[in-house]
């Protein structure tokens, strides 16, 4: 019992020191506590939800009704709020519980300054990588058939190190931060993330031509990195060839690995080209937290309230989360339940082409749970 | 005494209206002199090109394909009588007093003087001490603006139909700055420079060339959820552009979105401007929309002049076979006689190259066909003949 509450109390001391710094970013330390089991009490897990803006709250409570359908033994502690509050309470919560599910949070302007909770969640969680999948459905529209990629993408530094200042009046200097340890720690990840899966190919995106030093790091780090894994076929590539390559064959891709902006540039490429925004999820991992969300982070603000939206994006971030904490049956159950509505019963949403609403949807998919719970 | 003139003047007007008037005018005609960024949309070089004069224009037809393709081109602007005289010059880097290799002063005289370039795909090569061409070149006519048209090629299907986007991008600064630094060993720093006149100046380029072309909206690309002040200033200068242009429809769009919808559908966005980075990335992938970069064609614009080039490779493995695809370094020339006004030309090469890819009876091996370049040339050549009074 007691060793349990040891690394609870490490983590407290840790987030009373860093939230006492003014730095949104630094070179994140690793939080490396025992390997220890995830939280669970009374045999149900208990995991952090963020609502957010947008169509965050709606979809998220979709999430929480699929799971009671499923019966899924997972609690959710809700945090809400906005700016310097929000993500201090935010962080606590999800440092107790490894384990998070997100909506978009709010980006804003108060005395603090500028806060992107989004941003400075992922920084000072030491979130690493960014994962997304984007597997086509059959008899969903998509540009392309059978596509099957895996992005994996930095997630805390590059572009989105937030350090910007005006030097002289007109002129704003942007930096952009590339180090080698995460950018190790991301490859290593992405290797062993391809052999766990049975991905054969990874592709490093980059732009050394014109940024040498720090592009040329991040590519002169990761071929470092490939020579330990030979079974994994590794090649590299310009953004821009990429970005054209992805429009004319996909198909020529398996694993994208890539820094923060082209990750994002790339990620919403694909999902367009996979079937769209509604569709997928994606997994942000640190050294032992993980939190969950749909792909392309969009808040949705145009489909509030109007029951159109596409569940299946934040469901598949709940699916996720349960194979994360080792419910895979139940993860299964809900898979299949939204293949049989997408694929088979073809209740698509407009996003999609279709003319359901998201009620619908959701009903198919309680629908077909109940049903395979009634056969056993 | 001058100001005892002056307030002299000033009275005597007063009382006599057509005075006034005449004051007025003359006070007027002070104001059209040139204001400070528009010498940059005026095309001050325009304006002393009149139809009749036959114009120099620097060619540089550059390695692998160029010299066919650039051949290809002549041939096809003297069929259509363009008033254009041709200058050639060779780029190929010569070592300097300092040791470094850099362009050859009598091209860069021949652009400066003829301040209107044509460039075939250049091989940058290998090796120290040399810099990049390109780079170069940009560096010496101060192209700060750079555009790429993507329409779709009727007779050469791809997934993306009806396919009209124009991509303007910034051409000097933002992340392609070259400032980067290794602060600590592992920790390397790269800076994004954004400045009020180089947004300003793209700007108004974007919408000047909207409402030349006649086209209806204009999308500012940016991330300014993430990078607040950089592209914010961006965003700020086209926001004020805009209010300049009440007829140009202005919208603005995150970079996510816009990525994502153009591989959905593509006919949503008209004209597009952005900083450095994200025009880059965005004009390959309409490019690729299109059918890639062989077809697709590319103007710089600067302030002391503009260059159009093709920006594909230099295909050294077809190179000399009469196999090349001139369609975008040709492209790019119609993209230069619309630069100079000289529209009615433009006009004629342009459709009969689209008609001639449209019959699909000679076209070249990256567009799906068996003809020689030279073939190609000839079909072009025979519709201009037809289509010319």
């Amino acid at each position: 019992m007691s060793s349990r509450l040891l690394p609870r109390l490490t983590h407290l001391r840790q987030v009373h020191s860093e939230l006492t710094t003014n730095s949104f970013h630094k070179i994140p330390h690793h939080i490396k506590p025992e390997t220890s089991p995830l939280p669970l009490y009374g045999g149900r897990h208990l995991v952090t939800l963020l609502p957010g803006i947008g169509i965050g709250p709606e979809m998220t409570s979709h999430v929480k009704e699929i799971f009671a359908t499923a019966q899924a033994p997972v609690d959710f502690e809700i945090i809400e709020g906005t700016g310097e509050e929000l993500v201090r309470n935010a962080i606590t919560s999800v440092r107790r519980n490894r384990v998070a599910i997100k909506g978009n949070l709010k980006s804003v302007i108060d005395e603090d300054g500028f806060i992107a909770p989004n941003v400075m969640i992922r920084t000072k969680l030491d979130l690493f990588v960014y994962v997304t999948h984007y597997k086509t459905y059959k008899n969903v529209y998509s540009k392309w058939p059978d596509l099957d990629l895996v992005i994996v993408r930095q997630n805390t530094e590059g572009e989105y190190a937030l350090l910007e200042h005006e030097s002289v009046n007109g002129v704003v200097e942007s930096l952009k931060i590339v180090t080698r340890e995460n950018t190790e720690r991301l490859a290593k990840f992405a290797f062993e993330h391809a052999r766990k899966h049975g991905r054969r190919k990874i592709t490093v995106v980059h732009k050394s031509k014109q940024l040498e030093l720090s592009d040329g790091m991040f590519l002169q780090t990761i071929k470092n990195v490939a020579h330990h894994y030979p079974d994994i076929q590794f090649e590299d590539m310009y953004i821009d060839r990429c970005c054209q390559k992805l429009v004319r064959n996909p198909h020529h891709f398996d694993v994208l690995l890539m820094p923060n902006l082209y990750g994002n540039i790339a990620s919403n490429i694909v999902c367009g080209l996979s079937g769209g925004s509604g569709l997928f999820s994606g997994m942000n991992y640190g050294e032992d937290i993980a939190i969950f969300e749909s792909a392309t982070r969009q808040t949705g603000e145009s489909f509030v309230g109007k029951n159109i939206a596409n569940p299946v994006a934040m469901l598949n971030a709940g699916v996720n989360m349960l194979r994360h904490l080792g419910k895979s049956e139940h993860a299964r159950l809900i898979t299949d339940a939204i293949c049989h509505t997408l694929t088979t019963s073809r209740v698509h949403t407009p996003d999609l082409g279709g003319v359901h609403s998201t009620t619908d949807v959701l009903s198919e998919i309680k629908r077909y749970i109940e049903d395979v719970k009634h056969l056993n | 005494m001058a100001n005892f003139t002056k307030s002299f003047l000033n009275n005597i007007s007063r009382t006599l209206p057509r005075l006034r008037k005449f004051f007025d005018q003359l006070t007027d005609k002070k104001n059209t002199a040139e204001t400070e960024f528009s010498s940059a949309s005026k095309r001050a070089v325009g304006s002393r090109l009149y139809s009749s004069e036959v114009k120099k224009c620097t060619i540089i037809p550059g390695d692998g394909i160029g010299p066919e393709i650039s051949a290809a081109v002549q041939k096809i602007f003297a069929a259509a009588k363009v008033p254009i005289e041709w200058e050639s010059v060779d780029v190929t880097p010569v070592r300097g007093p300092d040791g470094k290799f850099g362009i050859p002063q009598s091209a860069i005289d021949s652009v400066n003087r003829n301040k209107i370039g044509l460039k075939g795909p250049l091989m940058t090569p290998v090796g120290k001490g040399h810099r990049s061409l390109n780079l170069a070149l940009r560096k010496e006519f101060n192209l700060y603006a750079n555009v790429r048209p993507c329409r779709s090629l009727e007779g050469y299907k791809t997934l993306y139909d009806h396919v009209d986007v124009v991509t303007i991008r910034e051409n000097t600064e933002g992340e392609y700055s070259g400032i980067e630094h290794e602060i600590v060993d592992g920790v390397v720093q790269s800076i994004k420079l954004i400045t009020e006149d180089a947004s300003r100046r793209v700007a108004e380029f974007a919408f000047q060339y909207t409402k030349e072309n006649k086209r209806h909206k204009v999308t500012a690309v940016h991330k300014a959820n993430i990078m607040r002040m950089s592209d914010g200033l961006f965003l700020r200068c086209c926001r004020d552009m805009a209010e300049k242009y009440p007829d140009v429809k202005f919208e603005e769009k995150y970079l996510d979105t816009v990525c994502l919808n153009m591989v959905q559908d593509p006919t949503q966005y008209d004209v597009l401007v952005m900083p450095n980075l994200y025009g880059d990335i965005l004009s390959d992938m309409c490019a690729g929309l299109v059918g890639g970069l062989g077809l697709t064609p590319s103007g710089n614009i600067g302030l002391n002049g503009a260059l159009f080039e093709s920006v594909h490779g230099t295909a050294p493995d077809i190179a000399g076979k009469d196999l090349a695809n001139p369609t975008a370094l040709l492209l790019s020339a119609v993209m230069m006689l619309r630069y100079m006004n000289l529209n009615k030309h433009a006009d004629i090469i342009e459709s009969s190259c689209f008609a001639t890819i449209k019959e699909a009876k000679f076209l070249t091996g990256d567009l799906g066909g068996k003809a020689k370049c030279s073939e190609f040339t000839n079909a072009i050549c025979e519709k201009i003949a037809a289509a010319s009074p």
